[in-house]
């Protein structure tokens, strides 16, 4: 190695960032520290489930298609994406709005637990399965999550901040989740997460004035490891009928809700972020459900009618009753706490009108395979 | 398993903490095949373990599990689908940012 680079930025490999000057100089800000600070920075979940219903899962229903994706997934397109080149331009940290810097950073730290959550969670089922199917699934997804992980905390590095990892020494308690449920949330997750890094990505391909950080160039090739992740479960979806219909659909409908919902709700709690991408929250959010309802027909029998007259309203209701919550939080006491008692019932209420709206049917296909193609 | 006593067993684990650029990851492995169920809890013993960035760290520990009592088991079981908003991870953390220079 030559002389030691003058920031992370530039660094190629662990040793250079290692090595690179400003990671010697503690960085001062306040700001960051405090974040740091406030968050445990990594604080994943951790779940069980029936290991045996997943472990019993066949996937010779849809045996072509998984063998294909599972080969796709192992060849590794992406092995080589995940490093910094000469795209990765320097950050002027110090120099944005502070505000910004905080949601900004905020977005990195909750990118990254939420990498890591992934990872744990799919490395668990890994470990727990013996069907050589969902294991090799398993690990190849935890792979991706704990390399993406690795990149987020890369940039936050670069911002100051240090990965604690001390929940590793702390009491831990196991929830539990049904193996429908975490299908369900999972995909969505996973499509909604492409949706969303492509809207974005799209978006600053036509505004390049707005990136104000190079992790958005990496969101392209980022986001197909979403899709396929996503891909992944609705071919296990599709491997029981009874998991997206009859009842199921009910459960569906809901978790569709429950996803939109909170995805609108959180964006409007980031304003700088947006503001600095040039991204209007509502309209944001509205592209990127019309995405992930579009791709979700490959396996689930309903979509949410999002252009019904009374959705954006309702949701503008959420975000309003949820802000009530986070006030009534911050004010304490009796008045704080039956400010936030009237938010939760507005919230409740808004989210049953949601519920209400009339889904629209359709046919799902027979062929499930989907390609990234935003 | 009782249905309304906890119960704690040491057990011999693995944890390997991978902080490199190329991966970020930490898990834990009972080295004697043990399997949490819903509504245990588990400590890994011992101080906090973090690997210096580049590297990857695995150390043999000790852990305690606390076996959920069978009453316990089954409320975890019966409650825990409630708290599937956690499994919506989409980048983004669910408290509001209170952080305002």
């Amino acid at each position: 190695m030559n002389a030691p680079l003058k920031h992370t930025a530039d660094a190629t490999t662990a040793e250079e960032g290692l090595a690179a000057e400003n990671m010697h100089a503690p960085v001062d800000s306040k700001t960051a520290t405090e974040v740091a600070m406030r968050n445990t920075l990594l604080t994943p979940r951790f779940y069980t489930t029936d290991f045996d219903e997943m472990d019993a899962i066949d996937v010779t229903p849809v045996r072509k298609d998984w063998d294909e994706l599972i080969a796709q997934m192992k060849a590794d397109p992406n092995k080589g994406h995940f490093r910094k080149n000469e795209d990765w331009d320097h950050i002027d940290w110090d120099g944005m709005e502070p505000e910004l810097r905080a949601e900004f950073i905020d977005f990195l730290i909750s990118s990254c637990t939420a990498e890591f959550s992934g990872c744990v969670l799919y490395k668990e089922m890994k470990r727990r399965g013996s069907n050589s199917d969902i294991t090799t699934l398993f690990q190849l997804m935890a792979r991706d999550e704990a390399r993406h992980a690795g990149f987020i905390n890369d940039a936050l590095r670069e911002a100051g901040i240090a990965v604690n990892l001390g929940f590793l020494t702390q009491k831990k308690k196991y929830t539990y989740f049904r193996p429908k449920f975490i299908y369900y949330a999972t995909y969505l997750s996973e499509k909604i997460g492409y949706a969303r890094y492509i809207t974005i990505y799209r978006h600053l391909e036509k505004h390049p004035e707005h990136r104000f950080h190079p992790i958005f160039k990496w969101f392209k090739e980022w986001c197909n490891d979403e899709f396929s992740h996503g891909e992944a479960f609705a071919l296990l979806m599709k491997t029981d009928p009874k998991l997206t219909s009859g009842r199921n659909v009910w459960w569906i409908k809901f978790f569709l809700t429950a996803v939109y919902g909170t995805m609108f709700v959180r964006d409007h709690q980031r304003p700088a972020f947006h503001a600095a991408l040039g991204v209007d929250p509502e309209e944001y959010a509205q592209s990127v459900f019309e995405k992930t309802s579009a791709l979700s027909e490959q396996v689930f029998p309903i979509t949410l009618d999002i252009d019904h007259p009374a959705w954006l309203p309702t949701l503008r209701k959420l975000q309003a009753a949820n802000e009530q919550i986070a006030e009534g939080d911050r004010q304490g006491g009796l008045g704080g706490r039956l400010k936030r008692l009237a938010g939760s019932a507005k919230a409740a209420a808004a989210f049953a009108r949601l519920y209400a709206i009339p889904a629209k049917r359709h046919e799902v296909p027979v062929q499930t395979r989907l390609e990234p193609c935003y | 398993m009782p249905i309304f006593t906890k119960t704690t067993e040491r057990v011999p684990c693995t944890v390997e903490v991978s902080h490199r650029f190329e991966e970020l990851s930490a898990h834990v492995r009972f080295d004697d095949g043990s399997v949490v169920h819903p509504g245990d809890v588990v400590e890994v013993l011992g101080p906090e373990i973090m690997a210096p960035f580049g590297e990857v760290v695995c150390e043999n520990r000790e852990a305690v599990i606390t076996r959920a009592s069978g009453l316990e088991r089954w409320w975890t079981r019966m409650t825990g689908d409630a708290e599937f908003m956690e499994l919506c991870e989409f980048s983004f953390s669910g408290e509001p940012l209170e952080v305002r220079p």
